[in-house]
C-alpha cells in the first residue's frame, strides 16, 4: 500500500508532518497523533491533491441563426458535447504554491470547480486532503478556502464585518476564536478601516483583500485563487501577492492559483501546470520552463548617431527601431548571440547594449500556441 | 441529528438578522415596501366586503371564511419570502453560476441558498395576515397556535413548489417563467372560496399545485378541529418538502456553473 493511500484512510487532520520532515536521505518523519512517529521513504505522503484521469464533458444545446432555426430548436433540439477537461492528472504537495494556467476556455476553472466539489466530474478520480470532493463536499469545505475574482461571498449592502460574522457561523467557528481570527486577519490584510463600510462602497482592491481575508477565517489548508488580481492596479496587485506569500510562509497554506497575470505566477509560484483545450500540455518548475522553452533573447541597443537599421541575418528580427535605439529579437535556436551582437556593433557606434531573456509572458504565450518545443 | 437541526436553525436566524440589517440600510424603502404590501392586501379585502354585502355567502363561504383564507395566504406567502426569500432566485443562481458560493460552504446547499436572502416587502404580507386573524378571531390562543402552524405549513408548501419549478432550470436552461406561473397559480387559487372550483381544478389544487393545502384544508381544521386532519396536513407538507429536496439534488448533479461577474446583494 502506498503511503498516500495509507494516510487517506485516516483523519488527515491528525497527521501532520514535522516542520522539516524530509531528511537529506529522503526519509520522512511524520507524527500521527496518539500513535507516535513514523519514518517513511520518499515524500509521496505530502501530496494533498491527487488527480487521475479526470474528464469533464458538457452537453451544450446548439442553434443556428435565424427565427426558423429557433422554432426548430424547440421542436428538435440539437446538442453537442464539449470536452472541457480531458484525461488530466497531477498532484500538489503540502505548502506548494502552484500556478494552474492556460488561455481562456482551457479548462482551468472547470478543474478548480471539480477539485472544490462545485462540479461533478464525468470520470476520473480526485483526492483532496484525503477526501473525494463529490462525496465529502461539506467536510472538505471546512478545510479549503477559495477566492473567485469574479464572484463575491461578501454581502454587497453590508460591511465586511457583518459578512465575516455570518461566514463564522456558516463555518461553525466558536465566537471567541472567530473574534481572534478576525482581529488577526484585519491586521494582516490592513482592512481595519474597512470593516464598517458597506462592501458596495469599497474599491475593487479593498474588496478583494476583504474577500481573501473572508476565505481564510476557517484556517483552510488549501486556498484556491481564481484570478485574484483581475482588474487591480499594479500597487494593489503587489500587495495581494505579498499577502499570499506571507500566508504560505506563516500558515503553511497550499496555494492553487490561476491567473492570466504572469507577474502573479513569476512572483508566487515555483511550479506551473499549463492546460490548453482541456489537456495538460506542461507540468514543470518555472525555472525549467524558462530554461527549456527559452528560444529567444532580446537585445536593446542605443547608438550615438541616427541609424538606418537593416538586418540580413534570418535569426534576427527588429521589434522596434527609432532614431538612435532599437530592440531586436534573436532566435537562439537558429543563430547565436555572438553573431547578433557582432552585427549590431558593425551598424554604428554603440553607446549602450542590454541583452535579456524573452519575457515569461511570451514564453507561456508560445506554449499556448504550440510554438514552443523543448 | 438534533445538533444538526440546531445548527441549521441558528444559521436561519443569522441569515434572518443579516438580511434584516441589509433591509434597514435603506430604511425609507423598507417601510414603504411593508406598508405598501399591507395596503395592497387591504384593498382586496375591501373588495370582498363589497361583494359579500351584495351577494351574501358564496357556496359555504362567508366573508369571515374569506378573511381567514386571506389571512393564512398572506402570512404564509410573507413567511415564505422572509425566511426563504432566495427561493424565487434559484433559476438565476443556476443560470449565472452563482450556486458556486454556496457549494463552497459546509452547509446543505438548498437550505443555504433559500435562507440567504429575505424580501423586505413580505413583512407587510406577514403582519397583515396576523392583523386580519385578530380582527376575525380576537385573542384566541388555541386558534392563534393553529393559525401560526398553518402559516408555517403554507410557507413550506409554497417554498417546496417553487424549489421544484426552479429546479427544472438544471435540465431546461431557465424555468423561472414556469416558477412565476406556479407562484401566480398558488396565489390565485388559494385566496378565492374553495366552492367555486370543481372537477379537474379541484384535483389539481390538491395535487400538482397544492393551493388547497395552503388555505382551504387549514380552514376546515380551523372550523372543526380534527387531529387526524392536522396530522395528514403535516405529513403531506413533509412529503412535498422532501420531494422538492430530491428534485433539487438530482438537478444539482447537472449544474454547469459559469463565469459571470457577480456580487451578493
Amino acid at each position: 500500500m502506498s503511503v498516500s493511500n495509507l494516510l487517506k484512510v485516516s483523519d488527515t487532520r491528525r497527521v501532520s508532518p514535522t516542520r522539516k520532515g524530509i531528511t537529506p536521505c529522503g526519509v520522512t518523519k511524520i507524527k500521527v497523533a496518539s500513535v507516535g512517529f513514523f519514518y517513511i521513504q520518499g515524500s509521496d505522503y505530502l501530496n494533498i491533491i491527487t488527480v487521475e484521469h479526470l474528464n469533464k464533458i458538457f452537453k451544450t444545446k446548439v442553434k443556428k441563426e435565424g427565427f426558423r432555426q429557433s422554432v426548430r430548436s424547440i421542436l428538435r433540439p440539437q446538442y453537442k458535447t464539449v470536452k472541457a477537461v480531458s484525461d488530466i492528472g497531477f498532484s500538489v504537495q503540502k505548502g506548494e504554491m502552484l500556478a494552474f494556467i492556460g488561455p481562456n476556455g482551457a479548462g482551468k476553472s472547470t478543474t478548480i470547480k471539480m477539485l472544490t466539489g462545485i462540479l461533478y466530474p464525468t470520470s476520473g478520480t480526485i483526492d483532496v486532503l484525503g477526501m473525494n470532493p463529490v462525496n465529502d463536499r461539506m467536510k472538505l469545505s471546512f478545510r479549503i478556502g477559495s477566492v473567485f475574482g469574479q464572484k463575491s461571498q461578501l454581502w454587497f449592502h453590508l460591511p465586511p464585518g457583518d459578512s465575516f460574522k455570518l461566514l463564522g457561523s456558516i463555518f461553525e467557528i466558536p465566537a471567541r476564536e472567530l473574534r481572534k481570527r478576525i482581529s488577526f486577519l484585519r491586521e494582516l490584510f490592513e482592512i481595519e478601516d474597512l470593516m464598517d463600510i458597506p462592501v458596495r462602497k469599497l474599491s475593487l482592491g479593498q474588496r478583494i483583500r476583504c474577500e481573501i481575508a473572508g476565505s481564510l477565517l476557517h484556517r483552510p489548508d488549501i486556498i484556491f485563487l481564481d484570478e485574484p488580481t483581475i482588474g487591480l492596479d499594479v500597487v494593489v496587485k503587489q500587495k495581494i501577492r505579498d499577502l499570499v506569500k506571507r500566508l504560505n510562509r506563516e500558515e503553511d497554506v497550499t496555494i492553487f492559483l490561476t491567473s492570466h497575470d504572469v507577474g502573479d505566477i513569476e512572483q508566487l509560484c515555483k511550479r506551473a501546470i499549463i492546460i490548453n483545450n482541456g489537456e495538460i500540455v506542461l507540468d514543470e518548475s518555472i525555472k525549467k520552463i524558462k530554461y527549456n522553452y527559452l528560444k529567444k533573447k532580446v537585445i536593446d541597443v542605443k547608438y550615438s548617431e541616427n541609424i538606418d537599421l537593416k538586418l540580413d541575418i534570418p535569426s534576427m528580427t527588429i521589434v522596434k527601431a527609432k532614431d538612435y535605439s532599437a530592440k531586436i529579437e534573436v532566435d537562439i535556436s537558429s543563430g547565436t548571440i555572438e553573431e547578433a551582437v557582432d552585427k549590431l556593433m558593425r551598424v554604428g557606434s554603440v553607446m549602450d547594449i542590454n541583452i535579456s531573456d524573452q519575457p515569461l509572458e511570451e514564453i507561456i504565450s508560445d506554449i499556448y500556441q504550440g510554438l514552443c518545443n523543448p | 441529528m438534533l445538533m444538526e437541526a440546531r445548527k441549521y436553525l441558528r444559521l436561519i436566524k443569522d441569515y434572518f438578522l443579516l438580511n434584516l440589517s441589509a433591509a434597514m440600510e435603506y430604511r425609507a424603502s423598507f417601510i414603504i415596501q411593508v406598508l405598501g404590501m399591507a395596503l395592497n392586501n387591504a384593498f382586496f379585502l375591501f373588495f370582498w366586503w363589497i361583494v359579500f354585502n351584495n351577494t351574501g355567502n358564496i357556496g359555504n363561504y362567508s366573508f369571515r371564511h374569506v378573511m381567514t383564507i386571506w389571512a393564512i395566504a398572506s402570512s404564509a406567502f410573507g413567511a415564505a419570502f422572509i425566511l426563504f426569500g432566495n427561493t424565487r432566485n434559484i433559476s438565476n443562481l443556476i443560470v449565472q453560476g452563482e450556486l458556486d458560493v454556496y457549494l463552497l460552504q459546509p452547509k446543505n446547499v438548498l437550505i443555504n441558498v433559500i435562507c440567504s436572502r429575505s424580501s423586505a416587502a413580505s413583512w407587510g404580507d406577514l403582519l397583515y395576515g396576523f392583523i386580519v386573524f385578530f380582527a376575525v378571531y380576537g385573542f384566541n390562543p388555541g386558534k392563534l397556535m393553529l393559525f401560526t402552524l398553518f402559516v408555517v405549513s403554507g410557507a413550506l408548501f409554497i417554498t417546496s413548489m417553487l424549489i421544484i419549478a426552479h429546479s427544472f432550470t438544471f435540465r431546461m436552461g431557465n424555468s423561472s417563467n414556469i416558477a412565476n406561473a406556479v407562484l401566480e397559480f398558488l396565489i390565485s387559487f388559494s385566496i378565492y372560496p374553495e366552492d367555486i372550483f370543481k372537477g379537474y381544478i379541484k384535483f389539481i389544487i390538491y395535487s400538482v399545485l397544492p393551493a388547497g393545502f395552503i388555505t382551504f384544508f387549514p380552514l376546515r381544521i380551523m372550523n372543526e378541529f380534527k387531529p387526524v386532519m392536522l396530522l395528514a396536513l403535516l405529513l403531506i407538507n413533509t412529503a412535498y418538502f422532501i420531494t422538492a429536496f430530491i428534485i433539487f439534488y438530482r438537478g444539482l448533479k447537472k449544474y454547469e456553473s459559469g463565469n459571470l461577474i457577480t456580487t451578493r446583494m
